[in-house]
């Protein structure tokens, strides 16, 4: 028989757990991911922001009573960078760039893991029942998520959260409800042709339950999209809460990041740079490091690539 | 890769018997998706399958055997006649079954897929495939389910070494063990076996059969072996069914079809397929020309009828072969204007000049159409730029029992059929 016989390779697979080999595939996955230069600097980007987002209390004392608002220095307004104290400068009222700029980065975690976690779910589910059932139930589902992708992201969002009211909770909400119809999409799409493999009717013909050929066979073949998708979205979603916040939908005085360049635009013209400038920087890096990542992952989960 | 004939299957009790299957796929036409026909992949199919036996499901691409498989499998549903399985002694209709007797079946009736990268969880390790029937039934506590899965390995010529590996790690030939040892997992007694080997190299194809023979040896194993591949069949199956457009043109005991087959269909099946200790090598053989009709409208009478060498006047003639053969004409087609059907045997052609209507009427009474045609030709009127033709109506050849318990649905006599194919 013409088999592959590396005897080492066979003593080692002997002596394997199923969960090393396991542990092992997805360090190929990792390893592959950090091969790809350009991913890695997304990745040092992500852990840099996600740093200061977790340690914001330390590294600047929370305001009180609410972190999340801008604390004003009313002694101290618009002053540029490199004043003791305000190392970033102050906006027109006071508040400390810096204290923004680190407490934007809690905010815009927040916001994006929010939006991301609930439409990946709720379009999973959906995606994955319209594949499944099929019929008139999938006719229906994707009919309303053609009205939904028939309306541009920005302007649909704008308008659920024009209608909801100037609020962060409510940008949030008018972004889940803008972004799941992508998932549902991907989802569906995969799902119908995952169910069509020969493994799926092995596992049928085995005698398998319904929901476990849904949870080992279908599930796990159909995410690798949907994960590249939410890491692109981790930042898009930024983006667009920024975009929502600099046009006011969001509470005034807020530390988030498309609030601080809405309120320090009115002083670029005046030479007073620093108050847009800064968050406006750290909302493109926040958009670049996830799209970069979300680039690196699907040429990584590849599988034309994997495992060859 | 002898098999030598079970001189007990033909007394030996029946494990599954087919009845009348059919499996139509409706055709959905416009925006309404109305139903515009069917196409009839499976038109009617009865056989039986007896413990320990192979039978050979053989035909060309798109005849309906894999889907017949399917049905069997209990994959699809049929839409017409039913698969009876040996449950205790009593045949019960599998698509009625409850509870108990359903997972009976479903752990009794195993099946071998023709792609082996296809059949396999990419994600899942070899443990857990060949291991995952044992688990859905509790067959194995976790700490045995390793050996049990050796073992079976083991049956199948891998072993411990290739538990913890993924399907991408392994050759083509190997992948099929690894389906053929989930199959045997639940120790079935039927495996449909669906093209099992056409993916694989000569070789590993020998090899495979081989295992598939010491197996059903051991185990008493009924196969149901779906291919197209006539030498594959010879050395495998006890009986064989050729399937054509869905239904059954001969069946009956493997080496007695093999030397004499009773419909040409089979003949020519057997023609196509060069083999290499044949005396007939060196010498052109005649295998089948033409193309497949469409399944949703099967010819009439004998539905080989429109590619076979030996037809005659009783086979089934019909407007579609009218049709069918001005395709091939050049400067005729194009001035088919519309059919009207009275019935598949009776239509008015019209054409867009009373030119071309003649040219038609005079090309049918020539050489150019097949004589068998021609003769089943009852009435041929040529009226201005419409001809009317009308063929003698003929009911569909059914299969007839001939000696030996063979069976085949042609209106020759085997003599005739063995003579014409000189």
């Amino acid at each position: 028989m013409s088999e592959i016989t590396d005897s080492n390779f066979e003593k080692a697979s002997v002596r394997d757990t199923a969960f090393r080999v396991r542990m092992r595939r997805f360090f190929g996955v990792l390893q592959r991911l950090t091969s790809n230069p350009t991913t890695v600097v997304g990745l040092v980007l992500i852990a840099l922001m996600l740093a200061m987002a977790i340690f914001a209390p330390w590294i600047t004392e929370a305001n009180t009573p609410d972190a999340y608002q801008m604390p004003r220095d009313w002694g101290a307004v618009r002053k540029p960078p490199g004043t003791p104290g305000h190392w970033l400068g102050t906006t027109n009222e006071g508040g400390d760039v810096f204290y923004g700029v680190i407490w934007g980065s809690r905010t815009s975690l927040q916001l994006s893991l929010y939006v991301v976690g609930s439409t990946m779910v709720i379009g999973t589910i959906i995606g994955s029942v319209a594949g499944l059932v099929g019929g008139w139930v999938d006719e229906v589902l994707m009919r309303i998520v053609d009205v939904f992708l028939s309306i541009p992201e920005l302007i649909f969002a704008l308008a659920i959260a024009a209608v909801l009211g100037p609020s962060f909770t409510n940008i949030i909400i008018a972004l889940a409800m803008v972004i799941w119809v992508k998932y549902a999409r991907i989802m569906r799409a995969q799902v119908i042709q995952i169910k069509q493999n020969d493994y799926v009717d092995a596992a049928r013909v085995i005698g398998d339950s319904k929901l476990n050929i849904y949870l080992k066979d279908i599930l796990p073949n159909a995410v690798t999209p949907v994960t590249v998708q939410a890491t692109l979205d981790m930042g898009n979603v930024v983006l667009i809460g920024a975009t929502l916040s600099f046009i006011g939908l969001s509470e005034a005085g807020i530390a988030e990041w498309g609030v601080l360049v809405s309120e320090g635009q009115a002083g670029i013209a005046s030479g007073r740079w620093w108050a847009s400038t800064f968050p406006g920087l750290m909302i493109f890096l926040w958009a670049l490091a996830f799209n970069l990542v979300g680039d690196g992952l699907r040429d990584a989960l590849d599988p034309r690539t994997e495992g060859r | 890769m002898n098999s030598a004939p079970k001189p007990e299957s033909a007394t030996s009790e029946v494990l599954l018997s087919i009845s009348d299957v059919q499996k139509y796929y409706p055709i959905r036409e416009g925006a309404l998706q109305r139903v515009a026909g069917h196409v009839r992949a499976v038109d009617g199919v009865s056989f039986d399958i007896r413990r320990g036996e192979t039978v050979g499901l053989v035909g060309e691409s798109g005849c309906g055997k894999t889907t017949l498989g399917r049905v069997v499998s209990g994959l699809t549903d049929a839409t017409g006649g039913a698969v009876h399985y040996n449950l205790d002694g009593t045949l019960s209709q599998i698509d009625h079954l409850q509870d108990l007797q359903a997972r009976q079946f479903r752990r009794n009736c195993q099946m071998v897929f023709q792609d082996s990268f296809a059949s396999l969880n990419p994600r899942h390790l070899v443990l857990d495939i060949v291991g995952r029937p044992l688990r859905v039934y509790n067959e194995a506590s976790s700490g045995d389910l390793v050996e049990r899965v050796v073992e079976l390995l083991e049956q199948v010529g891998l072993g411990r070494q290739h538990l913890y590996r993924y399907p991408h790690q392994f050759s083509g030939g190997q992948r099929q063990r690894i389906s053929i040892a989930r199959a045997l997992a639940l120790n079935p007694e039927i495996i449909v076996l669906d093209e099992p080997t056409s993916a694989l190299d000569v070789s590993v194809q020998a090899q495979i059969l081989n295992l598939l023979n010491d197996l059903q040896a051991e185990r008493n194993l009924a196969y149901l072996f779906v291919t197209h591949d006539l030498s594959v069949v010879r050395h495998m199956a006890d009986r064989l069914v050729v399937m054509y457009l869905g239904k059954v043109c001969e069946a009956g005991e493997t080496q007695s079809i093999f030397a004499a087959p009773h419909h040409p269909y089979t003949r020519a099946l057997m023609a196509a397929k060069p083999d290499l200790d044949d005396d007939r090598a060196g010498e052109n053989v005649k295998g089948l020309d033409g193309i497949v009709p469409d399944p949703a409208r099967p010819p009439q009478g004998c539905r080989f009828h429109t590619r076979c060498e030996m037809a005659t006047p009783v086979c089934g003639w019909e407007v579609d072969d009218v049709v069918r053969w001005l395709e091939d004409e050049p400067g005729m087609f194009e001035h088919l204007s519309g059919v009207e059907r009275q019935s598949e045997f009776n239509a008015e052609l019209a054409f867009d000049s009373e030119e071309a209507a003649a040219k038609l009427s005079m090309a049918i009474r020539s050489e150019s159409v097949p004589a068998a045609m021609k003769s089943a030709l009852k009435r041929l009127k040529l009226d201005g730029h419409k001809v009317d033709i009308e063929f003698e109506a003929v009911d569909e050849v059914q299969l007839t029992a001939r000696d030996g318990g063979r069976l085949a649905s042609c209106v020759l006599d085997p003599d005739e059929v063995a003579a014409k194919s000189q």
